[in-house]
C-alpha cells in the first residue's frame, strides 16, 4: 500500500463503538449458526440502524434435511428488518454477483455499506468484497463478524472439526488468481484453522517452493492455538515450516495483513499464494491484503457441501471498518 | 565435530517441487536404473511420447526435473567446473535433447473453466495460455544459455531473434530475449486478468495476437533449427509436462493432440497418476492416441514394486537424506536397515503381548468353538508352548482343523527337537512358510490388542512401490524417536519398533480420512476402501484361516458399465486406493485369469490386515457388488468365515468407524 493506514475494529454494542452506528445495506448471508443473525439482533433497539438488509439466500442451506435447522435458517423472518432475498448458490459467487448487478439494488459509491461475514463462506465474502470494491468503487466498507462461543466438535478437539463434507478440490478464489512471475519461487503462507487435512492438501497440490504457517494466537480461547497446531502436524513436519511459525491475533484482520506484508516484503518478488484456512477476521486481513496487492492468488480447498451448522451460541460482535483504496 | 544441534529429521520436505537443482542432483537415486524398459538416455533421445504413470508419491516429478535443463545444466558445470560454452553444448549434444519442465497447478487450470462461458471458448483460450506457457520455458532456457555465452553470433542476432519476435507478435525490434520474455509475461498477464475479470462481468477475450495450438510451441523448435542448426538440430526438445491427471478432458484433447501429431524436433514426456488420462481423444473428430502407436506407456509401480532391487533403492534414497545430516553422518547412521531394523520379530512381539497377562491363556478360547469335543483345561496343557505363544497359536489351529490334541504335542515335541518326518515337515511349512504372521493375527485379536508394523521390510511392503509413502513412514518415525526416545536415535542410531509402529498406525489413519476429500468420488472410494479393509479384516480373524492374508480382489472392467461407477473405480486407481497387480491371475484355482488389485497397504495398520500381497484367494465382484462397496456400509466377505470371539470383527469396525468420523 505504501502509506500509513489507521485501522478501525471494535465490539459492537459497547460503550466505545465507534460512528456510524447507520447503513443504507446490510449484507447477510443466510445460515443457521445461532451467529448467522446475531447482528439483526443486537440491531433491534440499539442505535446501530440497518436501513435495509440483503440476504444472500443459500439453496444449499436452507434444504437442509433436518427441520430444526431448517428452522433457524428461517429466523431473520424474526426480526423487523427491511430484507430482499437474492437466491443464490454456496458453489457459484460469480453467476450470485452477476446477478447481483443485474438487480436493481442501488449498490453504489458514497453509500453506507456493510457485509456481516459470520456465516458467509470465505470464498463468498472474498467475492464480495473484490465486487464492491472493484465494480461499485467503495472505499470503505464495515464488516461484522461474530465470535462463536464454541465450535461443533463431534469427538474432541483434536483431528475431528471439519468445517466441510466430503471431496475437496483446491481452486483459485473467484477474482484473486494472482500473477505468477516469470522464474518467481512459489510461497504458500497457511493462515492454519483446526482442519489440519486441509493444509497438507491445499500444499500436495499447489507444492510451493516455501511453506509458511501462521497460527491464530492469541486465539479465541487459550486452547485453539494449540488445537491448530497439533491438528497441522503434517504441514508443520513435511513442509519445513515448523521452524518458522509465524503468530497473528484470531480475532484481528489488521494484524494478518501487516504480517502478510512483512512476510512479502522479506520474500522479495515471490509468488504469493494464501491459503485463508484459519479464522474469519484471519480470512479478512488475507482479502484486504489481496485487494491492495492484485498479483497475490487465493487459494482455497472448495468442498462438495459446507456443514451447516459448524458453531454453537454466539459471543462478541465485532465491527471492523476497513479501507478499500 | 559437528553436535546434535545440528540435527534435523532427514525426510522432511520431500517434495521434489521444492528441491532446488542442487538438491535433486544430491538425492537422486534413477528408479529404473534396474528396470529394461527404458534407459536413462531413452528419455532425452527417444522420438516417441513417453507417459509415465504412477501413485502418488512414485517419485514421477523428482524423475521428471532431473531431466529438464536446470537440473542438467547444474550437473554439467558439476562434472566440469570450468565449464565453456563449448563443453556445455557438448554435454547436451551426448544427452541428445534439452528437457523443459512444466507443471501447471490444478487451482489455475481449474479456473479455466464455467464462470458463464462455454467449453470451446475456455479450450481456446487456455490453448493460448498454453502456448505461452510453453514459450516461456523454452525463453528462460535461450535466456540461461545466452547468459553462458552459448547464443551469440550474427545469425543469433540478425536472423533469431528477429524471427522469434515476429512468431511471438512483436512489432518492434528485439534486442534480447529477455525483452522477448518480458512479452510473453505481459501477455500471459492479460490471461490472468481476464480470469480474474469474468467472475465479476462479461468481458471478451481479445488478446494482441491469439496463439493456435502449436503456433509457439512447435514454431519456436522451427526457428531454432533453420537459424541456430550448429547448437540445435540434433537436440530434442523435450517437454515434461507434470501432474496431466489435473488436466480437463477438454485441455488434454489440445495436449493429446500435440502428443499424437507431434512435430520434428520435439516430443512430450507426460507425467501424471494411473489412470489419468481423462480422456484419448484429440480435438480431430475420429482421432485419437493409442499406446504402442503414438506414446510409450511406463508404470513406476510396475518396475518397483515386483523389484527385488526396490528394497536396494529405498536403502539408496534414504541413503541420501541420512548422510545429508551432519549429527548422523558423522556417527556412520546412513543405513536406514540398521535405524528401523531389517524384519520384524513376531516371535518376540507375540511373547510381549502376552508378557504380565493376568489371563495369558486367553487364546485357547479359541478352542470352545470345538464344544464338548475337547478337554479344554487338558488341552492348555498339550499345546502350550509359553516361550513361543505363535507355535500355541498353530496347534490350536490344527486342533481345530481335526488333529487330536495329543498328536499335536508331539508333532510340537518333534519339530523343536528338530526330528524330521512328514508331519514335522508340514508343521514347519504350516509355522514357517504359510502361517505365522496370519498366527499372530489371530493372537492379537485375542487380546483385542492391535498387531504391530515396524522394521524396513514391513516400510517396504506398506510403501506399496509408492516411495514417498516410504520416505513419509521415515519421516514420522524420526520424529517420534526424537520426541519420545532422543537418545536412543542420536546415540545408538535406532528407533524402537513401538515407535516405528505409531508412525505406520498414523499415517495409515491419515491415508484413510484423505480418502473421503479425493475432489471427485471422494466418498464412494473411502466406502470401498472402508469396506475392504473390513472385509480383509474377517478373512485375518477367521480362526480357520481358510484364506490367510487376504487382500486382494479380483473384478473386469470391462464389465462396470455404470459411467458414475466405472469412472469412480479409475479414481480408485488413479489415487491408489487400490492397486492393479502387474499380471492377470486367478481369483482361485479354478476360475479363469482376470484383472486382480489389491487394497493398498499402507492401509493395512488401520484395518489390522496383512502388510503384503501373498496372493492366492481373491474376492470376485461384479458390477452391482463394487456399487454395493461405494455406496453401503457393512459389507461382509463372500465367503462364511468365523471369529473365534464373538463380535471380534463388529467391534472392530465399531472401532474404525469412531475413531475415523469425519
Amino acid at each position: 500500500m505504501g502509506e500509513l493506514q489507521l485501522y478501525s475494529m471494535d465490539i459492537v454494542g459497547t460503550a466505545g463503538s465507534s460512528s456510524p452506528p447507520a447503513y443504507d445495506y446490510l449484507l447477510l448471508a443466510g445460515g443457521s449458526d445461532t451467529r448467522a443473525y446475531e447482528i439483526l439482533r443486537k440491531a433491534k433497539g440499539s442505535a446501530l440502524l440497518l436501513k435495509n438488509t440483503v440476504l444472500f439466500d443459500f439453496e444449499e442451506r436452507k434444504s437442509d434435511p433436518e427441520e430444526k435447522v431448517r428452522i433457524a435458517y428461517k429466523a431473520y423472518e424474526n426480526y423487523d428488518c427491511n430484507v430482499h432475498s437474492i437466491e443464490c448458490s454456496i458453489k457459484d459467487p460469480s453467476a450470485c454477483l452477476k446477478s447481483l448487478e443485474k438487480n436493481d439494488l442501488p449498490l453504489k459509491e458514497g453509500q453506507s455499506i456493510a457485509v456481516d461475514i459470520s456465516c458467509f463462506t470465505k470464498p463468498y465474502f472474498f467475492a464480495i468484497l473484490k465486487y464492491l470494491k472493484d465494480h461499485k468503487h467503495l472505499s470503505t466498507i464495515t464488516v461484522f463478524y461474530t465470535e462463536p462461543i464454541a465450535y461443533r466438535l463431534s469427538k474432541g478437539f483434536y483431528k475431528s472439526y471439519h468445517s466441510s463434507e466430503g471431496p475437496l478440490s483446491i481452486i483459485e478464489l473467484p477474482g484473486f488468481p494472482g500473477l505468477e512471475r516469470r522464474a518467481a519461487k512459489s510461497l504458500l503462507v497457511v493462515l492454519v484453522g483446526f482442519d489440519g487435512e486441509l493444509s497438507s492438501y491445499i500444499s500436495e497440490e499447489v507444492a510451493p517452493e516455501k511453506t509458511i504457517v501462521v497460527n491464530g494466537f492469541p486465539s479465541y480461547t487459550p486452547k485453539f492455538k494449540d488445537v491448530s497446531m497439533i491438528n497441522n502436524e503434517k504441514i508443520l513436519g513435511s513442509s519445513g515450516a515448523l521452524n518458522s511459525v509465524k503468530f497473528a491475533r484470531a480475532n484481528n484482520p489488521f494484524e494478518t495483513f501487516n504480517l502478510l506484508d512483512a512476510i512479502q516484503k522479506e520474500s522479495g518478488n515471490a509468488f504469493l499464494n494464501i491459503a485463508p484456512l484459519g479464522t474469519k477476521p484471519m480470512a479478512l486481513g488475507a482479502c484486504l491484503f489481496a485487494l491492495m496487492n492484485s498479483s497475490t492468488r487465493i487459494l482455497y480447498p472448495m468442498p462438495e457441501k459446507y456443514t451447516n451448522v459448524t458453531t454453537e451460541r454466539c459471543w462478541q460482535s465485532w465491527r471492523y471498518v476497513i479501507p478499500l483504496k | 565435530m559437528p553436535s546434535d544441534d545440528s540435527y534435523r529429521n532427514p525426510f522432511a520436505e520431500y517434495n521434489a517441487n521444492v528441491m532446488d537443482p542442487e538438491k535433486i542432483l544430491a538425492f537422486w537415486c534413477d528408479p529404473f536404473s534396474f528396470a529394461r524398459s527404458i534407459s536413462e538416455s531413452d528419455i532425452l533421445q527417444d522420438k516417441m511420447p513417453i507417459v509415465f504413470m504412477g501413485g502418488r508419491g512414485t517419485g514421477k516429478t523428482m524423475f521428471l526435473k532431473y531431466f529438464s535443463y536446470q537440473v542438467q545444466i547444474a550437473q554439467a558445470s558439476i562434472q566440469n567446473q570450468t565449464a565453456t560454452p563449448n563443453d556445455i553444448e557438448q554435454y547436451f549434444k551426448q544427452m541428445g535433447g534439452i528437457g523443459f519442465y512444466v507443471r501447471i497447478d490444478s487451482p489455475t487450470l481449474r479456473s479455466f473453466e464455467g464462470k458463464g462461458l462455454n467449453d470451446s471458448v475456455w479450450s481456446e483460450i487456455f490453448s493460448h495460455y498454453f502456448e505461452l506457457t510453453i514459450a516461456r520455458a523454452y525463453l528462460e532456457v535461450f535466456q540461461d544459455l545466452a547468459s553462458r555465452g552459448l547464443l551469440s553470433g550474427d545469425s543469433f542476432k540478425s536472423n533469431f531473434l528477429p524471427a522469434l519476435a515476429k512468431q511471438i507478435g512483436m512489432r518492434d525490434y528485439a534486442s534480447n530475449i529477455s525483452n522477448l520474455a518480458n512479452r510473453l509475461d505481459e501477455e500471459l498477464e492479460y490471461v490472468t486478468s481476464f480470469r480474474s475479470k469474468i467472475v465479476f462481468s462479461r468481458v471478451k477475450f481479445e488478446p494482441r495476437k491469439l496463439f493456435s495450438s502449436q503456433y509457439l510451441s512447435s514454431g519456436i523448435v522451427d526457428l531454432t533449427k533453420k537459424h541456430l542448426p550448429n547448437l540445435f538440430d540434433k537436440l530434442n526438445f523435450v517437454i515434461f509436462l507434470d501432474e496431466y491427471e489435473n488436466f480437463s478432458a477438454e485441455q488434454q484433447k489440445l495436449v493429446n493432440t500435440l502428443v499424437k501429431f507431434v512435430r520434428k524436433g520435439m516430443t512430450f514426456r507426460l507425467g501424471m497418476r494411473l489412470e489419468g488420462f481423462r480422456t484419448y481423444d484429440t480435438i480431430r473428430k475420429e482421432e485419437f492416441i493409442k499406446e504402442g502407436r503414438d506414446y510409450q506407456k511406463v508404470v513406476f509401480e510396475d518396475v518397483l514394486n515386483k523389484d527385488k532391487n526396490y528394497q536396494a533403492f529405498l536403502v539408496n534414497v534414504a541413503k541420501k537424506r541420512l548422510e545429508a545430516i551432519p549429527a548422523l553422518k558423522l556417527k556412520g547412521f546412513v543405513n536406514i536397515v540398521n535405524f528401523l531394523g531389517e524384519k520384524q520379530d513376531l516371535e518376540a512381539e507375540a511373547k510381549c503381548l502376552l508378557k504380565g497377562r493376568k489371563t495369558p491363556t486367553r487364546h485357547f478360547q479359541y478352542l470352545k468353538l470345538l464344544g464338548t469335543r475337547v478337554d479344554l483345561a487338558k488341552s492348555i496343557k498339550l499345546l502350550s508352548m509359553p516361550k513361543n505363544p505363535l507355535l500355541e497359536m498353530l496347534n490350536i489351529l490344527w486342533v481345530l482343523r481335526g488333529q487330536d490334541s495329543q498328536a499335536v504335542h508331539d508333532i510340537m515335541k518333534a519339530y523343536l527337537g528338530k526330528k524330521k518326518s512328514k508331519e514335522t515337515a508340514k508343521y514347519r511349512m504350516d509355522y514357517v512358510d504359510k502361517y505365522k504372521l496370519s498366527l499372530m493375527f489371530l493372537l492379537c485379536s485375542a487380546y483385542h490388542t492391535n498387531k504391530k508394523y515396524y522394521s524396513f521390510n514391513t516400510f517396504c511392503y506398506l510403501s506399496s512401490g509408492i516411495v514417498g509413502n516410504f520416505i513419509e513412514l521415515c519421516r514420522r518415525s524420526f520424529q517420534n524417536a526424537y520426541f519420545m526416545n532422543h537418545g536412543m536415535l542420536l546415540n545408538d542410531g535406532i528407533i524402537a519398533p513401538d515407535l516405528q509402529d505409531q508412525a505406520a498406525k498414523d499415517l495409515s489413519a491419515t491415508e484413510l480420512q484423505m480418502i473421503t476429500r479425493i475432489h471427485t468420488y471422494g466418498d464412494n472410494l473411502h466406502c470401498l476402501a472402508t469396506n475392504l479393509g473390513n472385509i480383509f479384516r474377517a478373512y485375518h480373524t477367521d480362526i480357520y484361516l481358510k484364506y490367510p492374508e487376504t487382500n486382494q480382489f479380483a473384478i473386469d472392467e470391462a464389465l462396470i458399465q455404470d459411467a458414475f461407477f466405472k469412472e469412480a473405480f479409475r479414481m480408485a486407481i488413479r489415487w491408489s486406493v487400490i492397486q492393479r497387480k502387474p499380471q492377470l491371475q486367478r481369483a482361485s484355482p479354478s476360475s479363469a485369469r482376470k484383472e486382480i488389485y489389491t487394497l493398498n497397504r499402507i492401509l493395512s495398520p488401520v484395518f489390522q490386515i496383512t502388510y503384503r500381497t501373498r496372493g492366492g484367494f481373491s474376492e470376485e465382484y461384479s458390477q452391482d457388488q463394487l456399487k454395493k462397496l461405494m455406496t453401503q456400509s457393512n459389507a461382509e466377505p463372500q465367503v462364511r468365515l468365523q471369529s473365534g470371539f464373538k463380535n471380534e470383527s463388529d467391534s472392530k469396525q465399531l472401532e474404525l468407524s469412531d475413531s475415523l468420523t469425519l
